[in-house]
């Protein structure tokens, strides 16, 4: 196997029939009406909501758009919309401002110039909005976080990631937008460049340094356990910039699981308590 | 014994960690079997309990014979059934030696069991952390043919299959809990097995969702030339009905003489070549 963007091609109809399978057998196994997420305008979550549609039907989908002052985007919520109509999904809108200027005004080391810890206060509320409804209504949360962007850490820790399923987990974004575009999500809307929203024209592939079609490849590699050198010869690019991404990759687990403890009984949390999950 | 029995393949989703659930799949499953004028059905690795049960492991895996094997050889005694499935055993000597096990039994009651000898360990399986592999080849002489086992991973190994077929073995039953993305190797190696040994193989895997691992299904009865007689839906519980006939295998077997080509020399050298790996 030689790394190109061929290795990044999926069967998008059998993944499509795997992801909703999942989808239905966990909301089935585990009771719950439905299903909560979030529809940011983005292609994960696009793609998330119009999976949960396609396996238990768009009126067990509750997509909560929670838009917030600093960043509010007619053309997110515009393209949300149209996934919702598409999909016939249960939308509300859930201005998020009132209840971030509570957290601003009530933290008093709050720091308005540090834009990534306020930034991640909007992700986390964004949780909170969410688990609402999924509790209230008796859902299950579905998260839209991609492969790309968790091997990075490219996500809030307990904010933007908190979800019961996270569906698309295993799929790379570049093959996230190939199986958008095969289910029915507007190609233009399957192409757009991600934002996180956590503040005013903050870019994914400009924060991380590099296009995910490249990135992608990367990542695919030390998946498969290439190396540093194999990964930057066969994609003729620079070492260093695979050793930034791999270092970048390795540093975040924390973010990834758990919190750890230290190992002191018989069995313990999150290390050797190894147990199924029930659903 | 019989030239030609009927198989059903009973490819079942287990309710996971629910021994009295999937007894009754069980239950169902031979009498729908019975119905349809099949000698056998057999049914997944690991169908008793679940594939993915980790810890609960050790409170959910019996002797055999145990409770569950009883109900089972009841079953199979009312029904005047052959069944086979797959259950998590625990040593009668030890408290926590477990073992992924292959229960056979019949309208006599309870026949004989294979425990499998590779257990997978790598990527998302995690076998030998809870079992001690097996250390016996099983052949059952019965009244519908010289009936072999194997067990998911084991196909992998050309020897376990073929060490049943020169024990007697004229179709092989390879129970089986197979994720999704392995579906290529598994549609090869049954084809090979069978092939190489010139045997029938009856393969049934498992289907359903547990812990995000999707099992294929995809069931099957392999011809002693690899040709596949019967084949179940992937992905979704089937219920397949097949036969075997014992005759297709000296015709199998002389047009490809595997068996007179055996060359035990070489065995020799695999084993110290291997051991030197």
């Amino acid at each position: 196997m030689r790394l190109s963007p061929s290795v990044l091609e999926i069967d998008e109809q059998d993944i499509a029939k795997r992801l909703t399978r999942f989808i239905k057998d966990y909301v089935d196994t585990s009771g719950a009406k439905g299903v909560v997420l979030g529809l940011s305008g983005g292609v994960d979550s696009a793609t998330v909501a119009a999976l949960s549609a396609l396996a238990i039907g768009g009126d067990r989908v509750m997509a909560l758009m929670l838009p917030e002052k600093e960043t509010y985007s007619a053309k997110d919520i515009e393209d949300a919309q149209v996934v919702a109509k598409k999909f016939k999904l249960q939308t509300q809108v859930c201005e998020i401002t009132p209840a971030l200027e509570g957290f601003y005004k009530s933290i008093p080391i709050f720091d308005p110039a540090d834009r990534l810890c306020k930034g991640n206060i909007k992700a986390r509320a964004r949780m909170i909005y969410l688990y609402y409804y999924a509790n209230k209504l008796n859902r299950i949360v579905v998260g839209s976080s991609d492969k790309s962007e968790t091997m990075m850490g490219y996500f809030t820790k307990w904010g933007d990631v908190a979800a019961d399923i996270s569906p698309i987990m295993d799929l790379y974004k570049t093959q996230v937008r190939k199986l958008a575009e095969h289910i029915g999500i507007p190609r233009e809307l399957a192409h757009k460049p991600s934002t996180p929203a956590l503040w005013p024209n903050q870019m994914a592939e400009g924060e991380l340094g590099i296009k995910y079609e490249l990135l992608d490849q990367i990542l695919f590699g030390l998946e498969r356990f290439m190396t540093v050198e194999e990964i930057a010869e066969q994609l003729s690019v620079e070492k260093a910039q695979v050793e930034k991404v791999k270092a970048r990759w390795l540093d975040v687990e924390h973010k990834r699981r758990m919190s750890l403890t230290a190992k002191i009984e018989y069995r313990t949390v999150g290390i050797d308590f190894r147990l199924p999950h029930h659903t | 014994m019989k030239n030609k029995i009927k198989l059903a393949l009973a490819q079942i989703s287990s309710k996971r960690m629910d021994k009295q659930a999937n007894l009754h799949r069980f239950e169902e499953g031979t009498r729908k079997a019975k119905e349809q004028g099949a000698d056998m059905v057999i049914f997944p690795e690991l169908s008793l309990t679940g594939y993915v049960i980790r810890d609960q492991i050790y409170e959910l895996a019996e002797t055999i014979p145990g409770p569950a094997v009883e109900r089972v050889e009841q079953i199979a005694k009312e029904t005047g059934m052959y069944v086979v499935f797959g259950m998590p055993e625990v040593s009668e000597k030890t408290k926590a030696t477990l073992y992924n096990t292959a229960v056979f039994v019949g309208p006599e009651g309870y026949i004989g069991k294979y425990r499998k000898k590779y257990l997978p360990t790598h990527s998302v399986f995690e076998e030998k952390r809870y079992f001690r592999p097996g250390y016996q080849t099983a052949v059952y002489d019965t009244p519908i043919g010289k009936i072999g086992f194997c067990i998911c991973y084991d196909l992998f190994f050309p020897e376990v299959t073929r060490l049943a077929r020169l024990k007697g073995a004229q179709l092989i039953i390879s129970i089986s809990a197979s994720p999704a993305v392995r579906r290529n190797y598994f549609e090869i190696l049954t084809a090979a097995r069978a092939l190489e040994n010139t045997t029938f193989l009856a393969y049934v895997n498992l289907v359903g969702v547990q812990d995000g691992l999707q099992f294929w299904g995809g069931s099957r009865l392999v011809a002693p030339t690899g040709d596949i007689l019967a084949k179940a839906k992937y992905d979704e519980e089937d219920f397949v009905m097949c036969e075997v006939n014992y005759n297709d295998m000296r015709p199998a077997e002389t047009f490809i003489p595997t068996l007179r080509d055996l060359r035990p020399e070489l065995f020799d050298e695999l084993k110290r070549t291997c051991e030197l790996l």
